[in-house]
């Protein structure tokens, strides 16, 4: 090969290469694109709540104790769910929620890591010791959804997993307390 | 055994004519980097196609989250 074919050679290569480069640039920059799209105009993010809560206590008084588990209907009309994750189980095991309104979920743990994920929605995340863990979703189908543990906790693990019960809003009614439980069914 | 003054013929480089001339290496040359480019290009567009197909038909439908 002539210095002078190699040299037109080289260019050649060179023009692939930023060829190449300018397309994978163009993707990453549209793939990027979309998810801050989706996020500003879908509300879809990744949960980002940063809130302590002391695991030895959590139980005994405030937020996470017993009485203020389960669903509750602000005055304003919010609706929140407290549940907390301990080994091995989910308390309470079953949520009501409706379907097509804003829903709050928090939970706390006064044991070890947990996770959770709600099958078919985009629910997804890690209980910590020490730390609320809250989800803001909207429920777009009625019907009764797995909620399991996805992290490891302990021999018990398999076993740990709840009901979210999702009701048309017309049948979500709370209680004098602003409290809904599962219907029995 | 081999003395010092004799030479095994593992050390005698074997010299033979590259069979391929300047001008076919030039030719190739020239239409390798576009098989590359597509091959490239096809699998990076169908990894970009199901990326696409999981977020707009599962992901999204799935409602919002934060």
């Amino acid at each position: 090969m002539t210095e002078q074919s190699a040299h037109v050679h080289e260019r050649r290569i060179l023009g692939t290469e930023m060829l190449w480069a300018f397309g994978v640039g163009v993707l990453i920059a549209a793939v990027l694109g979309m998810i801050v799209f989706t996020a500003l105009t879908r509300d879809i993010n990744p949960p980002s709540n940063v809130e302590h809560i002391d695991p030895k206590r959590l139980h005994l008084s405030g937020e996470f104790a017993e009485q203020n588990l389960g669903t509750t209907v602000g005055a304003d009309g919010s609706v929140t769910v407290r549940v907390i994750a301990t080994q091995f189980m989910f308390v309470p095991r079953c949520i009501a929620v409706p379907r097509g309104r804003p829903v709050t979920l928090r939970f706390a743990t006064p044991d070890v890591v947990h996770g959770l994920l709600i099958t078919g929605t985009n629910v997804n995340t890690m209980v910590v010791p020490g730390f609320v863990a809250q989800v803001y979703t909207t429920f777009t189908r009625t019907g009764d959804l797995l909620m399991p543990c996805h992290e490891y906790c302990g021999l018990g693990h398999s076993e740990m997993w709840a009901t979210v019960q999702i009701v048309p809003d017309s049948e979500f009614k709370p209680d004098r307390d602003g409290r809904v439980s599962c219907a029995q069914r | 055994m081999i003395s010092g003054n004799e030479s095994s013929s593992v050390d005698v480089p074997s010299v033979t004519a590259d069979p391929v001339d300047d001008a076919a290496l030039a030719q190739v040359m020239r239409v390798v980097p576009l098989g590359a480019g597509v091959l490239a290009g096809a699998a990076v567009a169908l990894l970009v196609l199901g990326y696409l197909a999981i977020y707009l038909l599962v992901f999204l439908p799935r409602g919002g989250v934060g």
